[in-house]
């Protein structure tokens, strides 16, 4: 049950790539709306002392 | 067609207020010009108007579903009476987004943010989106861990807020964090908004709830449920958020649309009266040379 937090992935992202699992195996009308949900651009910056860091795209497939 | 140039020439040594038919008449083509581009303006609002309006329902409805998934984390933590100690290490989140034109909106959530960290000035800082960042980094650049840009872009989509959530839990770890609030804009109606705070628990807090033995639970299960809890109401505080900002929007498109149409039909009466004047001033020099004759 938790081979995934011994292998030390978090709840969040164990979900994270659940469903990416689940998506890719649904058939072709409900994959493509799922498919939808998957869309993301999104853009995280760790600040430190003030200053803004590199804005890094926050790659849903490479989650470690 | 007689020479506005000429007729300007021939009025100009004419007494007082016929003096300020010369600037009229001077900048008739500058009226016109002005009158072209807000009318382009109006255009564009009105556009935009109607695309925020499109946008609005659809946000709705992924509000609404947001708000069963995160009432429904939220319930246990009520049910258990979990609550903040005197935190010590406080964690503020604000819920904004990149794009503009959307009235205050963002203004607001940093104005309660800015409220808040007054208060509490030694929190950490988390913000989603662009506007809010630009306008908490002015005074309270030291205390911004992290930001997020192109939350949404879209739709927001639970997976991405899962995303976000992660990354904030993983920090809030790294500092030490021992409670949490989000700040953002609660739908009320599709013309008003309410910039509130939500509280959100992390593990510590939870287990230390009062009524925690009323609930039967395996090992681990509390560490997941804190981490979707948390998921949950960022998501539930992002589409809420999502929603605010197209009816925000849509109001502000409208406003604007308003107001250039006020401004047109100022600018039509200015350009009539200018012609006119224009007009009836030529007319006097024709008279005034005929009888000359």
């Amino acid at each position: 049950m938790t081979f995934w937090k011994d292998a030390g992935f978090s709840y969040l992202k164990y979900v994270q790539v659940a469903s990416r699992a689940l998506r890719s195996v649904l058939k072709e009308e409900a994959k493509v709306q799922a498919l939808k949900r998957e869309d993301t651009v999104l853009k995280v910056s760790r600040w430190a002392n003030g200053k803004q860091g590199e804005l890094k795209f926050v790659d849903p497939k490479n989650q470690h | 067609m007689f020479s506005t140039a000429a007729s300007a020439k021939a009025v100009s040594f004419l007494a007082g207020p016929l003096s300020t038919q010369t600037a009229g008449m001077a900048t008739l083509k500058e009226i016109q010009i002005r009158r072209r581009s807000v009318q382009n303006i109006g255009k564009i609002t009105k556009s935009m108007k109607m695309i925020a309006s499109t946008k609005v329902p659809k946000a709705q409805k992924i509000m609404e579903s947001a708000r069963v998934y995160g009432a429904a984390s939220n319930g246990l933590f009520q049910h258990a009476q979990t609550d903040f100690a005197d935190s010590k290490k406080p964690l503020v989140i604000a819920i904004s987004s990149d794009r503009g034109l959307c009235g205050g909106i963002h203004s607001s959530v940093s104005k309660a943010m800015k409220a808040d960290l007054r208060k509490n000035p030694e929190s950490t800082v988390v913000v989603l989106g662009q506007k809010v960042k630009i306008q908490l980094s002015r005074e309270y650049r030291d205390n911004i861990a992290l930001h997020f840009e192109q939350v949404a872009k879209t739709i927001p989509t639970w997976d991405e807020t899962a995303a976000i959530a992660d990354i904030i839990l993983e920090k809030a770890k790294e500092e030490g964090v021992d409670s949490a609030k989000i700040f953002y804009n609660k739908f009320k109606t599709i013309i008003a908004f309410e910039t509130t705070s939500i509280p959100t628990f992390t593990l510590e807090a939870l287990e230390a709830s009062p009524k925690l033995s009323t609930y039967e639970y395996d090992d681990g299960v509390l560490a997941n449920f804190a981490q979707f809890a948390f998921a949950n109401t960022l998501y539930w505080a992002v589409a809420e958020g999502n929603a605010s900002e197209m009816a925000a929007k849509r109001t502000a498109m409208e406003n604007a649309t308003k107001n250039a149409g006020e401004v047109i039909a100022k600018l039509t009466l200015t350009f009539n009266r200018t012609r006119q004047a224009a007009i009836t001033n030529e007319l006097i020099d024709i008279i005034v040379g005929a009888s000359a004759m």
